[in-house]
């Protein structure tokens, strides 16, 4: 019961901040409702009883990612970011997309929606990392090798150019 | 009811007699009321003496404090109440029980004794919760009390002079607590072009993570608020949402220093977390565990009979992983030298310009409930946690280890403080990715070296 309570509070605030998120005109708002919605998916993580994810989905998505995209709104922010509507004139479209990728989601899921998650978070990181070093290391390590090119690609592009000699500094 | 039909509690009261004379009435000289408290008023629009309702307790109370003494009563009756009710309920019920079984009607769950008692379990571990948090907060305030004047002792005698000297008497130790009651009574402002949702709020999102990460934080050994068993991530996850408040607070103010100040901290914070985050990996490799109970009982023990086994006496990653741990917590702290987001000779006073009163007190609770965290975190992972740092020192309880390491460190942050000046902002983004971050990926290296070794 109690787990209930807090799995469907959770999930109504994922999906309440996210639509804010998309719905509403002041972009620093939005920005924080996402950092709002990040939250409720590291609690739904939470009420799943998958402690590990709760503690790194807050570390890097709320205490990062969030920061990062407020961050980015404020300085890179315009006037106009905090009257004007989001939305064009496709949104009928958009909402085609999303209805469908929804549905493709959930005939994905069905096949758990029945099972019952564990209520209280039990300890899962030793397992997790024994996985990520052992059955599933080659996946861990490609995924390393990309991020690591993602990163080395964001310095290459966002680097200035330095003149040869003297004028650089 | 208008503001006039309201009985006021300290009001004269008017006599019904004189309001019905028209013309030439008496000019009656109103007695002096006696008593302070409120006799029942007439209404005009009610036709009728308006009755004022006394609490018992408030007929000898001063009326400024009615509030206070109706909350201690609920209190005390809750309290009375509720051991009352844990203590006949489950009787009652298993009577209640009993007789509608021996009656043949079927008991619904309310009258199951095994029911009732999940329940009554539930309810008393909700209000062991409660009381555990209360208890953690009022660490984090005695803490603001305490560490606001010793460092204004400390500053002022590094620099040669006392410090406070007046309030309370010895050495102005009431200083912090008769500030703190000024800022109670300050005026709240708020810009007239904020964004005044995000701006109340922003205080709000500061200190309710700094509450909550001090949740797994060992006290002494096996003394935590709650046993997390990933603990260390805990705490570092969750101090890094605060990050979020300052910056709303930047924002939400309209004003530019402050703007200016949220975003140097975004950035900081940011950037900082990860040689943090790396510092304490060394600690998680040499225990196999976030949990801090385990990193606690790991640095038991003594080499040679003597030397104490603390994780920061491990060469040679331990020690270079506490330096880099507490320049990055001195970061992640906002405080001197990496003041920044708040530097008062360039940005007024940063974030927080547009704060006043309690709220801007929220800021600075929240700033020392953070030093403590990094003095606890410290003691925890390097300083061996509620070991003695000798064999024959341990018939001094652990609790006491703990807090005199953490003090101990909560020094050297205010040393560090009051010695050191202010980095530049492209110098402390270098210091960051050129020194500390390259060294903390080294450490965890060497930690590994030291692991094969030992």
């Amino acid at each position: 019961m109690m787990e209930q309570i807090a799995f469907y509070s959770m999930a109504g605030l994922a999906v309440v901040s996210a639509l804010a998120v998309v719905t509403l005109r002041n972009t620093v708002h939005c920005a924080l409702f996402l950092g709002l919605s990040l939250a409720g998916v590291a609690g739904i993580f939470g009420v799943l009883g998958a402690d590990f994810l709760f503690a790194s989905q807050i570390l890097i998505y709320v205490g990062g990612i969030a920061v990062l995209m407020i961050f980015a709104v404020m300085l890179m922010g315009r006037a106009s970011d905090l009257t004007l509507r989001q939305v064009n004139q496709e949104w009928l479209a958009a909402l085609l997309v999303c209805a469908i990728t929804a549905a493709g989601l959930l005939r994905g899921a069905k096949a758990y929606l029945g099972s019952v998650a564990a209520g209280a978070p039990a300890p899962s990181t030793k397992p997790l990392g024994r996985l990520m070093l052992g059955d599933y290391v080659l996946p861990f390590e490609l995924i390393s090798l990309v991020l690591t090119a993602a990163l080395l690609g964001a310095i290459f592009f966002t680097r200035k150019e330095t003149l040869p000699s003297g004028g650089g500094k | 009811m208008t503001e006039e039909e309201k009985p006021k509690p300290n009001a004269i009261p008017v006599h019904s007699s004189t309001e019905g004379q028209v013309g030439g009435s008496i000019p009656q000289v109103q007695p002096p009321a006696k008593n302070l408290y409120p006799k029942p008023v007439y209404s005009k629009k009610a036709g009728k003496l308006l009755k004022t309702r006394l609490w018992p307790t408030e007929r000898w109370a001063n009326p400024w404090s009615q509030p206070e003494y109706r909350n201690a009563a609920f209190q005390l009756a809750a309290i009375i109440g509720g051991d009352l009710l844990y203590k006949y309920l489950l009787a009652g019920t298993a009577l209640l029980h009993q007789h509608l079984a021996a009656r043949g009607i079927p008991s619904g769950p309310l009258a199951d004794p095994a029911w009732t008692g999940a329940a009554l379990r539930t309810g008393a571990e909700v209000a062991w919760t409660a009381f555990k948090v209360i208890l953690v907060v009022g660490v984090i305030n005695v803490n603001g009390l305490w560490a606001v004047w010793w460092e204004r002792k400390l500053s002022a005698h590094m620099q040669s002079r006392l410090g406070p000297m007046y309030a309370g008497g010895f050495h102005g130790w009431a200083q912090t607590a008769l500030d703190s009651i000024k800022l109670l009574l300050k005026e709240d402002a708020t810009p007239a072009d904020a964004d005044r949702a995000v701006h109340r709020l922003a205080p709000a999102i500061v200190i309710v993570p700094a509450v909550l990460a001090f949740a797994p934080v060992l006290f002494g050994t096996e003394l935590a608020a709650a046993k997390l068993d990933v603990g260390a991530l805990y705490i570092l996850a969750v101090s890094g949402v605060s990050v979020i408040g300052v910056v709303m607070a930047g924002w939400s103010s309209n004003n530019k220093f402050s703007l200016l100040g949220g975003l140097r901290a975004a950035a900081q914070v940011v950037s900082y977390e990860i040689p943090r985050i790396f510092a304490v990996v060394p600690v998680i490799m040499f225990v196999g565990s976030l949990d801090l109970a385990a990193i606690d009982a790991a640095q038991r023990g003594y080499w040679l009979g003597f030397f104490p086994r603390w994780f920061v006496f491990w060469f040679p990653a331990g020690p270079i992983a506490l330096i880099l741990f507490l320049i990055a917590s001195l970061a992640e702290t906002n405080r001197v030298p990496f003041d920044i987001p708040e530097a008062e000779s360039e940005l007024v006073a940063g974030f927080m310009t547009e704060y006043s009163g309690m709220k801007w007190a929220l800021f600075f609770l929240a700033e020392y409930a953070y030093v403590l965290l990094a003095c606890f975190m410290m003691s925890v992972f390097f300083l061996g946690g509620g070991a003695a740092p000798l064999p024959f020192l341990a018939i001094v309880p652990s609790w006491i280890w703990m807090l005199a390491k953490a003090l101990f460190m909560m020094f050297v942050f205010m040393w560090l403080r009051w010695t050191l000046p202010r980095f530049r902002v492209d110098q402390l983004m270098d210091f960051n990715w050129k020194f500390m971050l390259p060294w903390s990926f080294a450490v965890v290296a060497l930690a590994g070296v030291t692991i094969a070794w030992l």
